[in-house]
């Protein structure tokens, strides 16, 4: 899943940023670390169960009705809310929990601190055929549109027909899974692009929905719970692309009064939303009021301000770092995962020898490179080791590189390692962005920790606007690249793939693999993995991730997302969704004492 | 009180007029006339603000100047890269805020002025080599601009005909173009030029840096000269050098150019500043320096920490205060020294 659009590009200049953030050190640094107030365990938690027979109404214990619940965000809802269109984390959070319902959705567990896969229009989670090449979903009644209408199974199934068409829905997450999974997904170009065509994958029985696919998927009741996966009306008057962008209808408890995108969303209720109907969403405040585009100090002195809206407030960006000691303080903070991996990709083309893997991942300043790019150790980067979060199926914790811990340097082990195996003065070369200040300042704790541990460090200096470009670039005169991979449900298969099966570097580029790591023996495990009964697969992903880590090392972990956002001290109940690291919009309610 | 005071004043008069009294019988001694020159130093030597600002000026190059002594001195380091620096985490915190020293600890002599948030360079470090890029800046984008200002100037007020009406237009031109534009425009060019060679990229900052606001900053000059030029080629002295055939160039640079030293010291002592106010601006927006310390750079850095930690926003806001104060303060006096029209 992507992050938050212009968090991306923030995100892919911290990225840069990080990747160009090191910094030396043995860093114990003795005390104050904000890790003794984290529950570490959870942070990076993203969910890992599944409860088919969840039934509603849900309602809190003490919760109120009634209040209007303010959001806002610096960088957030630029990104298109059309449900065929939608693949960022903060409106699909957004629209998931309060306006659109999908086949499932999930459900936080307040126990365990997890999301919970659900049931959401559909009865059950699906039935699956034996090899996962044919998924079934019998839609639940009483289901109604805003307008009172009842939601079909052919408009479902329009719904999840529409989600194809690459061409139209240029952002939508169709391209990488309707499209590839569906059976005639990659022949098929939609209902806009190509109107005469007859697609093969969704037919309609009754009241039941049969999805057939190329491949086998066995992680489809997670796609599922993507808006692409739910009712679309079928009358093209009311459904045109360029139309429902602006309001697509609502089926969960609030409606869209008013929708300005990347600026502002004012939700009201909806009365034609059935809560007997619904397994996981409560609706407590009478409306949302959505205002992004502020300025992150702006946003964090609101919040530690809690006057007037402000106590109703909720902001979904991270506290800014030199904020974080004076909003823990008011108890209004709350932490989360986020399913995302930060690492260092080294090019196999250009760094074939596992030991200099092995001795950057003695060499990076871990603790110094969070700290001088702004986040917080342990609590938006938490310590990693594994590709794969905690909350993945099957992971087991386990080190790359034999007696390192995490967040461990020394530089001294470094040297030593770069010395038995002859590479003394490797040198390293990064990309950085000189008009990012976050890049500049990681740039330069990175060169210093890479040069105490025995490395030459050459930074290469690119500009943000240019900086995807330059690290996506395939004959780019670099050798390590720093990428953060965020997966769109909690499966093996969302990791070792996209990070370690060979792409054509010619015709394709590195796609997901920035390491260039072409294996075909690997590849074929991949595939043989992909065949294996769905309940010893979460086992086999781990098993494997961990065989080409310590085999091969292509990429060194740095830390896993993780988030630390505030609210009003009149909101209750803000939990973190760990597979969005967004907040579960679904258990809010104001306390207006 | 009033009695003391008025002591005071009674003091300084006579002092002062026993100064003048003491100069005037010199100089008939000498019998000679002093030049404008002369008497525009001697009243600035009796400025009590010029030679205040002079001193201040020169105490701030004097720390420029020395930087890396007192930096070896105190072991600290501006380029948290530097093998010697402290690492990040030895002097922050895990939200960015100095474990040692302001905001939230006592003084420590190992950074007398504290460690910066996040970036962890010592603050003394970067203000001095702060410092020294302003000055560096400042001073040769002022030598650069007066030099193109002045032959510009000189050679379109003499010329008359095309070549003025040539120099006077491009003098326009350039004075309508916003040199904020240009410069971000300019900024990523040369990112791209030089994405290899990182000394390189710092180097072609400062030369892109200076470049931009030498282009920009020379008509004001040259304009002012060319006026100046106009009114003195009709007078007597250089109308009787060029009918005994004086060559131009030597009727420009010996006849007019000592006519013209006024407005240009005036000038020179006014842009100075300006040019530490543009560097520290544009380094503030990011188009300026990425290679070097700027005093711009830190402003920018501190502004998020300002309510936490004013001190670290203090230091480079009071620095560039104190710089262009005393270069403006010492301007005005020069102008005035210079001015023949006032007397104090």
């Amino acid at each position: 899943m992507r992050l938050k659009r212009s968090a991306v590009a923030v995100a892919t200049a911290s990225l840069l940023a990080l990747a160009a953030c090191g910094g030396g050190g043995d860093d114990d640094s003795g005390g104050s670390s904000a890790g003794d107030k984290v529950d570490n365990e959870n942070l990076g938690n993203t969910g890992s169960g599944t409860d088919p027979d969840r039934q509603g109404p849900v309602t809190i214990e003490g919760a109120k009705e009634g209040g209007t619940v303010n959001v806002i965000s610096s960088p957030g809802m630029t990104t298109p809310i059309d449900p065929s269109d939608l693949y960022y984390t903060d409106t699909n959070a957004i629209m998931t929990s309060l306006v659109t319902r999908a086949l499932t959705q999930y459900s936080y567990d307040a126990d365990t601190g997890q999301m919970i896969l659900v049931p959401d229009l559909a009865t059950d989670l699906g039935t699956p055929n034996d090899d996962f090449t044919e998924w079934k979903f019998t839609l639940r009644d009483g289901v109604k549109w805003e307008n009172g209408q009842p939601v079909t199974a052919d408009e479902v199934m329009f719904g999840i027909v529409r989600s194809m068409d690459g061409k139209t829905f240029p952002n939508g997450p169709g391209l990488y899974y309707s499209n590839p999974y569906f059976l005639g997904g990659e022949d098929y170009k939609g209902p806009y692009t190509d109107p005469d065509a007859q697609q093969q994958a969704v037919s309609v029985d009754g009241n039941t929905i049969t999805i057939k696919m190329a491949t086998p998927f066995p992680d489809f009741p997670y796609y599922a719970s993507f808006p692409a996966m739910g009712p679309i009306p079928t009358d093209p008057a009311v459904s045109d692309p360029a139309k429902y962008a602006q309001h697509p209808l609502a089926t969960g408890p609030y409606k869209i009064e008013q929708y300005t995108i990347g600026k502002s969303m004012t939700l009201v209720r909806n009365d034609q939303w059935d809560p007997a109907t619904d397994p996981a969403r409560t609706a407590y405040p009478d409306s949302y009021v959505f205002k992004v585009g502020q300025q992150s100090e702006a946003i964090d002195q609101i919040m530690l301000a809690d006057s007037g809206d402000g106590k109703t407030t909720i902001a979904y960006d991270d506290v800014l770092a030199q904020d974080y000691r004076k909003m823990d303080e008011t108890g209004r903070l709350v932490t989360g995962g986020q399913p995302c991996t930060y690492f260092y990709a080294l090019d196999q083309r250009k760094v074939p020898d596992k030991s200099i893997a092995e001795a950057l991942t003695w060499a990076i300043p871990y603790n110094d490179q969070i700290v001088a790019t702004g986040l917080i150790p342990d609590v938006n980067a938490v310590a990693t080791q594994n590709l794969m979060p905690p909350g993945v199926p099957g992971r087991e914790e386990y080190d790359p590189v034999e007696g390192h811990g995490p967040f461990q340097t020394d530089p001294e082990k470094a040297k030593q390692i770069l010395a038995d195996s002859g590479n003394e003065g490797f040198e390293i070369k990064f990309l950085f962005s000189t008009d990012s200040d976050v890049s500049t300042a990681g740039k330069d704790v990175l060169v210093k920790g890479l040069e105490a541990a025995g490395f030459k460090a050459t930074p290469v200096a690119t500009t943000l606007a240019d900086s995807v470009a330059d690290r996506d670039d395939v004959n780019g005169d670099i050798n390590m690249r720093s990428y953060g991979w965020c997966s769109d449900w909690p499966s093996g298969a969302t990791w070792v793939p996209p990070i370690f099966q060979s792409t054509d570097l010619e015709e394709v580029g590195f796609g997901t693999n920035e390491a260039a790591f072409n294996n075909p023996e690997i590849d074929a495990k991949i595939d043989a993995v992909f065949e294996m009964p769905a309940e010893e697969q979460p086992k086999a992903w781990n098993d494997l991730e961990k065989e080409i880590m310590t085999t091969y090392l292509p990429v060194v972990p740095r830390y896993y997302g993780g988030v630390v956002q505030m609210h009003g001290s009149q909101i209750e109940g803000m939990v973190i969704d760990n597979t969005l690291g967004m907040p579960s919009f679904r258990n809010i309610w104001v306390n207006a004492g | 009180m009033a009695l003391d005071r008025g002591d005071l004043v009674v003091e300084e008069s006579t002092a002062l007029s026993h100064d003048e009294a003491h100069e005037s019988s010199t100089t008939t001694k000498e019998i000679a006339g002093k030049s404008p020159r002369q008497i525009a130093f001697s009243r600035l030597r009796r400025d009590k603000l010029a030679v205040f600002c002079t001193l201040t000026l020169v105490f701030l190059v004097l720390l420029a100047i020395c930087a890396p002594l007192i930096t070896r001195f105190f072991d600290i380091y501006w380029d948290v890269s530097d093998p010697n620096a402290p690492n990040t985490t030895d002097v922050l915190d895990f939200d960015g805020y100095p474990k040692i020293g302001p905001p939230f600890h006592g003084f420590t002599w190992d950074h007398p002025l504290g460690v910066a948030p996040r970036k962890g360079y010592d603050n003394l470090a970067y203000l001095l080599y702060g410092l020294r890029t302003s000055l560096v800046v400042c001073v040769l984008a002022t030598v650069f601009s007066t030099l193109i200002g002045v032959v510009l100037g000189l050679v379109a007020g003499f010329s008359r005909g095309w070549l003025d009406r040539g120099i006077s237009f491009f003098t326009d031109l350039l004075l309508s173009f916003p040199y904020l534009l240009a410069m971000l425009a300019l900024a990523p060019i040369i990112t791209s030029r030089f994405t290899t060679d990182l000394d390189m990229l710092a180097k072609a900052q400062v030369i892109s840096l200076i470049s931009i606001l030498v282009i920009f900053g020379w008509m004001g000059l040259a304009r002012l000269i060319r006026g100046q030029v106009l009114s003195l080629r009709e007078r007597e002295f250089i109308l009787a050098a060029e009918v005994i055939g004086v060559p131009t160039r030597q009727i420009l640079f010996k006849e007019m150019l000592p006519n013209l030293v006024a407005p240009i010291v005036i000038s020179i002592s006014l842009s100075l500043p300006a040019f530490v106010a543009a560097e520290a601006g544009l380094s503030f927006l990011g188009l300026g320096l990425t290679g070097y310390p700027s005093l711009g750079k830190m402003v920018a850095d501190a502004t998020p920490y300002y309510a936490d930690y004013g001190l670290y926003l203090w230091l480079p806001v009071g620095a560039i205060a104190l710089l262009t104060l005393s270069l403006n303060l010492l301007g005005d006096a020069v102008r005035d020294a210079f001015d023949p029209r006032t007397r104090r």
